[in-house]
């Protein structure tokens, strides 16, 4: 198993009284799931993802991940974790505009202190599998919405990650790009083994999934 | 990854290249500012420490019964001082007396001479570049050069041992050179002489006595030595010795170190506002790059939550916001070096030189100032980095990701403080600018009690070599001169307005049982009427009439004032307790103004000197007819350049010599001035990257107005207002502030222009139109933009 919320509760104090954002929450997720969360604005979905990406806090419940309990982990900790394991997607792919994508693709690395020559052959390799090495040294201003996003899955990839995070990856691209994406996600999940949890609306991109949570206001149902 | 941090700072500072060269500029204008300032500071500071023991250096300072003060005293003083007391070690005069001409070679030159008695290294153990301190002085007939000098007789070469010819008769050995001084020492000499060389001069021998006080007194004490003690010892010698005593109050024992802040009083007002401006400067380049950091941070919350979810920590981001402010930095040092160097330390010994001495740097003695610099932007670097990183720092990364940017609002409240200091600062100094300039044009455009257009002044005070040849040729000149048609007036004088000795004397009057100080100087018959001075009471000087035995006199109406006078029938001016018969008061002249308006108009006396004395007067002045100040002013130099002296002949006009009594004031106007726009510009600096970020941050606020059919103009209004309402608190802080230094330094005057309404008025609106004009350009622009393209940003 990779990760567990259990009876998690999350709310924000307003006027005195408590708006809950997510409401009870069990869920299990297993090693090479493909999980769609869908549900309408507002219901908790980029929440949830937060949550379990230990981008943000719960207020209660628990919650493991690869058998250690993230409710009990100080932030160090729960940071170096989410570094080693999990890699994000974005609906506005949030690449760094001052990188080429070739350096946006070193950026993780850097971080994990990988050696520069290891560096270069990772980055290569990544270029090379998402056929983007011509485009290494643009921008991402100079690239289109799904040449981006394709970067920003590259990026996600590029650590090794058990786990990818993607909150509406298509959301900001057109349905012949998010058809792409999409077909990459499945691939890399079959292929590749890799476990996805992705937020979306659309139910044609939520198919593509092993399974479909769904969320309303803040609820599993 | 340090490669990459600076890879990474390069491309942003290029990204943002406008606010960058923007930052770069005021910092390197902000640092080579407060550089200037601070050299000039510390160059003050260190200037005498080429002393040894210097707090073991004491001087005297004579206190007169009325009041006033010297630092002199009676010559004998010291020796009967050096008897009497054990705590003395070493004890030396240190005085002029007129600058003798020095021949080496075929050149000859005029030094400022200083005699020390042969002690005198005992005392000031100032380091020698060649010869011995022991011995330096013990001959009668030995001279120490400065460097300066040396360098400029015999080059590199050592001079020791060579003959310098004085006054035409004298044979002077050198016997030693000093080490490089300071122009901002208290040492202000060219050649050091033995006083034992005066001992046959009449003059001198005349005063060495128990009454006249015209020589400076140093001693060196024993570091036990009980400074109460020893001054009230001097103090029973003052008494004992003294031929009047009862005209001295008291006997002043000053340390030296503090010999320069006594001696110019100025300095010290020079000194602090150079720390305090240089202090509000820097505050204002710090607060300026941290309120623009605080906006890039602003912007770049979103970056750092995408580094910090792909691992990026804390560090890493801090040091990548230092690194690319310490490039700006180093960079502005560089730039603010070669401002320094090729423009404002040039610039500042323009203007201050002449007063001050010219300074100039050197890498080996003025390191501390560079290791300064470079401390003071590492500094710099530190704060405005890390302070603004670190409340974004915190931020939590899934609502930095959203780039959300409502949870400082704290800091809202902060800016706008920092905004309104920078503006009442900018502001203060603009209104000490425009006072400072309406008292320097009121001084300069005063009516003086003269009229001061159309006189030609001369120096002819000029060292003549033959002095009957000089007279006789003179006296033709004067013939040509009142001959000549564009010539209306023409005077020789001992002083012109402007340049007045401080030649006081007390006279007596028995009727009125007064004791008045007057001034004294000494002018011929064409005086008053070349100056166009009107007689109030009496006549003027006569050159038939007074060429008698009797010298008259003519005063001026404040000194009849004094005198209580209301007529001048039958009265004298005679000292006290004396038995001459003084000499007659033939008129009253109007009270003009022949020193600055800073001064007012003490008592005069004009004593009657014939105009053709030329040895005795300093000035020939000639009031010429409209448009012909040429052709006489050419006149005069070809006739002086037939006599033979050893000055050159120099000539202005009144104008000129009246105006350049301001000469130090409108350096004061001329930096106050660049400081006023350094400070407005700074501050519109950081107002511009501010608004610019605003206009980023309400981007999508003006597109909903925009579509709403808000106009351009009602856009600029919003974006700015606020900022205007900001100026207008800092001007009002800044009047008061403003009202009141200037009045303090204003009651200075003797005579100064009312502070007025529109002075302040004139401050404001200069700041305004300055900040309308900086916000104006980037409202307009975030104004004008597409509402459509604005909206569609998520």
């Amino acid at each position: 198993m990779l990760l567990q919320l259990r009876n998690i509760f999350k709310w924000v104090q307003q006027g005195g009284q408590r708006i809950f954002l997510l409401k009870d929450i069990n869920l299990e997720v297993q090693e090479g799931e493909f999980i769609s969360i869908m549900g309408p604005s507002g219901s908790g979905k980029s929440t949830l993802l937060n949550v379990i990406g230990m981008l943000d806090t719960f207020d209660e419940g628990e919650y493991d991940f690869l058998s250690e309990s993230v409710h009990t982990l100080k932030e160090k900790y729960r940071s170096n974790l989410y570094k080693e394991y999990i890699g994000f997607v974005f609906q506005s792919y949030h690449l760094l505009d001052d990188l080429t994508v070739e350096e946006n693709l070193e950026m993780p690395l850097l971080y994990k202190k990988i050696k520069s020559s290891e560096r270069k052959a990772l980055v290569a390799d990544m270029l090379d599998r998402f056929s983007i090495v011509g485009k290494k040294d643009l921008f991402p201003t100079q690239l289109s919405g799904g040449q981006q996003q394709l970067v920003g899955v590259a990026r996600a990839l590029i650590g090794k990650p058990k786990l990818i995070l993607a909150d509406e990856p298509t959301g900001n691209l057109n349905s012949q790009q998010s058809e792409e994406i999409m077909q990459l996600f499945k691939k890399l999940n079959k292929e590749e083994g890799v476990t996805i949890i992705q937020v979306t609306h659309s139910e044609k991109n939520a198919a593509y999934g092993s399974r479909i949570i769904n969320l309303l206001d803040g609820r599993k149902i | 990854m340090l490669i990459n941090h600076l890879k990474l700072s390069l491309r942003n500072l290029w990204k943002n290249r406008m606010l960058s060269s923007l930052n770069l500029l005021g910092l390197s204008i902000g640092i080579g500012g407060v550089l200037t300032l601070m050299f000039s500071v510390y160059a003050y500071y260190i200037a005498d420490d080429i002393i040894p023991d210097q707090d073991q250096i004491f001087y005297l300072k004579t206190h007169l019964a009325d009041g006033n003060y010297y630092n002199e005293a009676v010559y004998p003083l010291l020796d009967k001082i050096k008897s009497t007391s054990p705590e003395v070690i070493a004890g030396t005069h240190l005085h002029g007396w007129g600058n003798i001409w020095l021949e080496v070679g075929d050149n000859e030159f005029q030094k400022t001479t200083t005699y020390a008695d042969p002690e005198f290294f005992d005392v000031f153990a100032l380091p020698l570049k060649y010869g011995n301190q022991s011995t330096a002085l013990n001959e009668k007939f030995s001279v120490v050069l400065t460097d300066k000098v040396s360098k400029q007789l015999f080059g590199e070469e050592n001079p020791v041992g060579k003959i310098l010819i004085a006054a035409d008769t004298l044979n002077l050995t050198i016997t030693g050179v000093l080490e490089p001084i300071s122009p901002y020492s208290s040492f202000r000499l060219d050649v050091l002489m033995p006083n034992t060389i005066l001992k046959d001069n009449v003059g001198f021998k005349n005063q060495n006595n128990w009454d006249d006080s015209f020589s400076p007194i140093f001693m060196k004490l024993r570091p036990d030595a009980d400074l109460q003690q020893f001054e009230s010892r001097v103090g029973q010698l003052v008494k004992e010795n003294y031929e009047d005593p009862t005209v001295i109050s008291r006997m002043e024992v000053i340390p030296h170190t503090e010999v320069r802040m006594d001696s110019i009083p100025v300095v010290e007002i020079i000194i602090a506002g150079n720390l305090a401006t240089s202090f509000f400067v820097l505050l204002l380049v710090l607060v300026n790059l941290l309120n623009l950091n605080t906006s890039t941070m602003y912007r770049r919350t979103k970056d750092i939550a995408v580094r910090k979810i792909l691992g990026g920590s804390k560090k890493g981001v801090i040091t990548q916001f230092c690194l690319e402010n310490g490039i700006l930095v180093l960079l502005s040092i560089l730039i603010s070096g070669g401002l320094f160097f090729g423009f404002l330390l040039p610039k500042m010994n323009d203007i201050f030189g002449a007063d001050f001495g010219e300074i100039k740097f050197s890498l080996t003695n003025d390191y501390p100032v560079v290791l300064g610099a470079i401390l003071l932007g590492v500094l710099v670097t530190l704060v405005v980095s890390i302070l603004p990183t670190l409340r974004f720092i915190s931020l939590p990364v899934s609502q930095g990701i959203k780039g959300k940017l409502d949870s400082a609002k704290g800091s809202f409240i902060l800016r706008n403080t920092f905004i309104i200091f920078q503006f009442s600062i900018a502001i203060l100094f603009i209104c000490v600018a425009v006072i400072l300039n309406s008292q320097i044009k009121f001084m300069k455009k005063a009516d003086l009690g003269f009229e001061r257009e159309h006189v030609i002044v001369g120096n002819i005070d000029l060292d003549y070599k033959d002095m009957d040849a000089a007279n006789s040729s003179f006296r033709t000149l004067l013939n040509d001169l009142e001959a000549n048609p564009y010539v209306t007036d023409v005077s020789t004088s001992q002083a012109i307005p402007s340049d007045y000795y401080f030649n006081y004397t007390r006279y007596y009057d028995a009727d009125t049982d007064t004791d008045v100080r007057l001034r004294r100087s000494f002018a011929d018959a064409g005086y008053l009427s070349t100056l166009k001075i009107p007689i109030v009471l009496g006549r003027d000087f006569n050159e038939e009439m007074d060429n008698g035995d009797e010298k008259p006199v003519i005063i001026n109406r404040s000194a009849m004032k004094a005198f209580g006078w209301s007529t001048i029938e039958g009265k004298r001016l005679k000292y006290k307790n004396d038995d001459l018969v003084g000499n007659p008061v033939v008129g009253i002249m109007e009270d003009f103004h022949y020193q600055d308006l800073q001064n007012a108009v003490e008592p005069l006396v004009h004593y009657y000197r014939s105009e053709d004395e030329l040895e005795k007067h300093r000035y020939l002045s000639v009031r010429v007819v409209e448009g012909k100040e040429k052709e006489v002013r050419d006149m005069i130099a070809l006739a002086f350049s037939k006599i033979e002296s050893r000055k050159n002949y120099t000539q202005s006009n009144l104008g000129e010599k009246v105006s350049g009594q301001y000469r130090l004031m409108d350096g004061m106007l001329k930096t106050v001035n660049v400081v006023a726009l350094l400070t407005i510009f700074i501050s519109c600096l950081g107002m511009f990257g501010l608004i610019s970020f605003m206009a980023k941050r309400r981007i999508k606020e003006i597109g909903i107005r925009k579509v709403l059919g808000a106009s351009v103009l009602k856009i600029v209004v919003l974006l700015s207002k606020d900022y205007m309402l900001l100026v207008s608190i800092g001007a009002l802080i800044a009047f008061p502030v403003a009202w009141y230094m200037m009045n303090a330094w204003l009651s200075g005057f003797a005579y100064s222009v009312p502070i007025q309404f529109w002075m302040f008025a004139l401050a404001g609106c200069i700041a305004f139109c300055i900040t309308a004009f900086t916000l104006g350009i980037q409202a307009i622009k975030a104004a004008k933009a597409n509402p459509v393209k604005s909206l569609r940003t998520e």
